[in-house]
C-alpha cells in the first residue's frame, strides 16, 4: 500500500526485546536519595544562607530509532564494505559525507549520483581526545579526525588509529573497514600511510612543549583507564599498531 | 540569543509592548561525561557524534585547523584562559570564583592544567553550569516609562551554516561572498571549493555581524565598539570570532591577543565577566547573562552590582554580544547602545 513502511531486512527485533528490560529498569522512579545542606536564595553564592534539600536518584533507559533517510545507502554500503560518496552531475562537486541533493544554488537542488570512492585521503584537521562522552571513554585516548577523501570536496569525520603524538594536518591516511560493522561511521577508521615524516610547520609539533604536555596528560589518561576499566597502557598502545 | 532577537522583532512589530525573556539551564543531573554526551546529541548524531566526538572534540578540531592555517599557538589560547579567570575573580557571580577563590592565575598555571581535547585544556572549555536569567524588554515608550538606565538594541543579525562542519570545505552559501577572506586562505594546505569559512572560521557570525553592523551604522567595529561579551564556549572560538566579527582581518586574531587589545585595559575588552569558561555557561541562559552583564557595563552599574569597579569600562556606549549553536551551525549578533 502507498505510504506504508515495509521491513525488508530485520536486524532490530533482538535489541528491541533486550531493551525492554532496561526501559523497565530505567523507568524514572526514585531509586535512592540524599539529604544535603547547600546555599539557598538569590544573589552571591558566598553570601547565601544554607537550606536543606532532598536529592533524588532515578534512572532512564532509552532505545532510539530513526531512519538515515536517502543517505541510508552510504551506511548500508559500510556494512557491505563499500565506500560511497555522491557527485553532482552539474557542478561535479563530490560529497563525502554524501548529499543526496547538491546544495550549490547554481545546481538547483540537482540529485547527485552515487559513486564508489578510493579508500584513502588526507587529514584535514584533528583533535587528540583525552576525555570524551561516556560512551567513548574506554576508547581513550583517540584521535578524532576530519579526513578529506581522495577526489572528495568535503571532509568526513573518522577516527584516526595512530599514536596521538604522530598525527598532523595533511597526513595521508588509508581507510580501513572494521571486522564488525554496524552501519555507522565507526565501521571504518583511518590508518596513516607508511613512510611519512611530520612536516616542520605541523601545529602540534611546532613546539616541543606541546608534545611534552600531551605525553604528560596521556599518562594521566592511561591511569584513568586502568582505574576505571582495568585497561593497561600496553594494550592501549597495541591498538595503534598497523593491522 | 534567539529569544532576545525574537522578542526584539515581536516588539518592533508593534504586537507586544513588553516581553519578559527568561532562560535557564540545569546541567548537572548526570555525570560530566554523560552531560557531554547529552550536549553532543544536539550535534549531528549520524555524522559527527558516532566517531567519539563531543563538542570539545569538534571545536578542538576546528581550532587545530585555524591554528595550522594562521599560526596562533597554545600560548595564545592560554592567554585567553588566564584573562577569563583573572576577570572572573572580580565577578562574585562567577563559577570560577565560587570554586577557586579570588586569586589571580598565570600562564604557568594554565600549562599545568589538563589537556581535554588537544589543543584545548580544561581551562579553554566551557563550564558545566546551573543558572537562570530574566530580562525585561520593551518598546521605546515602555522603556522610557519603566527603566532608569535602559539599554537599546542598535542592530541585530542572524546567520547559518552547514550542520556538518566537514561540509564547509564546499560551503556554497559562502562561495565568492567574502573574497578578501578567501584570498587570505593559505593554498598550500589544500585547494578547496570554498576557502572561506571552511573549518577554520565561522561564516554564520560573519553574516550576522554584517547585518547587525549595517543596522547599527558601524563601519569600524574595533574602534566603535567599547566592550564585548562573545559566545565563546572554547577560547579558539573567541579568536576566530575576532576575525569573523571583523575586529581584524582573517588570520590576525592572534595579534589582538598578543597586543592586549582584548584584555581588561585594552582597546576592546572582551569577556570581562569571565565568559563561558570562567563566569558561567548554563546553555539556555548564557546569552541573557552576557546581555545583563553588558547592561551593567553600559549603565555604569558594575561597582554597584559586583561590589568592585575593576571590570567597569569607563564611558562605554556600544557593546556587542554573539550567540552560537551547534558547531557554528547558526547564531546571531546583537549590538547594544547606551545612548
Amino acid at each position: 500500500m502507498a505510504g506504508e513502511v515495509r521491513v525488508i531486512e530485520d536486524k532490530a527485533t533482538p535489541i528491541k526485546k533486550e531493551w525492554e528490560e532496561y526501559a523497565r529498569k530505567g523507568n524514572w522512579t526514585v531509586k535512592g536519595y540524599e539529604i544535603v545542606r547547600a546555599p539557598s536564595g538569590p544573589g552571591k553564592i558566598e553570601e547565601s544562607p544554607e537550606a536543606e534539600y532532598m536529592v533524588i536518584y532515578r534512572p532512564h533507559g532509552v532505545l532510539y530509532h530513526h531512519s538515515y533517510g536517502l543517505v541510508s545507502k552510504f551506511f548500508k554500503g559500510l556494512i557491505d564494505r563499500k565506500f560511497l560518496g555522491t557527485k553532482c552531475p552539474k557542478c561535479k562537486t563530490v560529497y563525502c559525507p554524501p548529499r543526496v541533493h547538491c546544495w550549490n544554488p547554481a545546481c538547483r537542488v540537482a540529485e547527485t549520483k552515487w559513486i564508489e570512492l578510493p579508500l584513502k585521503g588526507k587529514v584535514h584537521t584533528f583533535s587528540v581526545m583525552l576525555f570524551s562522552a561516556e560512551a567513548f571513554l574506554e576508547m581513550l585516548p583517540f584521535v578524532l579526525g576530519y579526513v578529506q577523501i581522495e577526489g572528495a570536496d568535503t571532509a568526513l569525520p573518522v577516527q584516526i588509529v595512530t599514536a596521538p603524538t604522530d598525527v598532523f594536518v595533511g597526513q595521508k591516511v588509508n581507510i580501513r573497514f572494521r571486522e564488525e560493522r554496524k552501519g555507522d561511521l565507526m565501521d571504518i577508521y583511518a590508518l596513516p600511510a607508511k613512510g611519512q615524516t611530520v612536516p616542520e610547520d605541523s601545529c602540534l609539533h611546532a613546539n616541543k612543549k606541546n608534545i611534552q604536555d600531551l605525553n604528560r596528560d596521556l599518562e594521566n589518561t592511561y591511569e584513568f583507564l586502568n582505574k576505571r576499566f582495568g585497561i593497561k597502557k600496553a594494550d592501549v598502545k597495541k591498538r595503534w599498531k598497523a593491522k | 540569543m534567539d529569544a532576545l532577537i525574537n522578542a526584539y522583532f515581536l516588539i518592533k512589530s508593534g504586537q507586544f509592548d513588553l516581553i519578559l525573556v527568561a532562560g535557564w539551564e540545569w546541567m548537572s543531573e548526570v555525570d560530566t561525561a554523560t552531560t557531554n554526551e547529552f550536549i553532543a546529541s544536539a550535534s549531528d548524531t549520524d555524522w559527527d557524534f558516532t566517531v567519539g566526538g563531543f563538542y570539545n572534540g569538534y571545536y578542538a578540531a576546528l581550532e587545530t585547523r585555524h591554528m595550522q592555517l594562521y599560526g596562533e599557538t597554545i600560548d595564545d589560547l592560554g592567554r585567553l584562559a588566564v584573562r577569563n579567570r583573572n576577570n572572573a575573580v572580580h565577578n562574585p557571580f562567577s563559577q570560577w570564583r565560587a570554586e577557586h577563590g579570588k586569586g589571580y592565575v598565570t600562564l604557568d598555571d594554565y600549562y599545568k592544567d589538563r589537556i581535554i581535547a588537544w589543543p584545548y585544556r580544561r581551562w579553554n572549555c566551557a563550564l558545566i553550569s546551573e543558572g537562570a536569567c530574566c530580562l525585561l524588554m520593551g518598546s521605546e515608550k515602555a522603556a522610557k516609562r519603566l527603566a532608569d538606565n535602559p539599554m537599546w538594541i542598535a542592530g541585530v543579525g542572524l546567520g547559518t551554516d552547514s550542520m556538518r562542519p566537514g561540509d564547509r570545505l564546499a560551503d556554497w552559501a559562502y562561495h565568492g561572498v567574502y573574497k578578501a577572506d578567501e584570498k587570505r586562505y593559505p593554498v598550500k594546505y589544500g585547494k578547496l571549493k570554498t576557502p572561506y569559512p571552511e573549518m577554520a572560521n565561522f561564516g554564520f557570525a560573519r553574516e550576522a555581524a554584517r547585518q547587525a553592523y549595517a543596522q547599527a551604522g558601524i563601519r569600524n567595529p574595533l574602534k566603535e565598539i567599547d566592550v564585548a561579551e562573545l559566545f565563546a564556549p572554547y577560547d579558539g572560538v573567541e579568536l576566530c570570532l575576532y576575525e569573523d566579527l571583523m575586529f581584524c582581518p582573517r588570520g590576525e586574531g592572534k595579534t589582538l591577543i598578543r597586543e592586549g587589545v582584548v584584555e581588561r585595559e585594552g582597546e576592546l575588552p572582551c569577556q570581562l565577566s569571565g565568559g563561558l569558561t570562567a563566569f558561567t555557561h548554563p546553555v539556555g541562559a548564557t546569552s541573557l547573562l552576557q546581555t545583563l552583564f553588558l547592561h551593567w557595563q553600559l549603565a555604569g552599574l558594575i561597582r554597584k552590582k559586583l561590589g568592585d569597579a575593576t571590570l567597569q569600562v569607563k564611558n562605554a556606549n556600544k557593546a556587542i554580544t554573539t550567540g552560537h549553536g551547534g558547531t557554528g551551525c547558526q547564531g546571531g549578533v546583537i549590538i547594544y547602545s547606551r545612548d
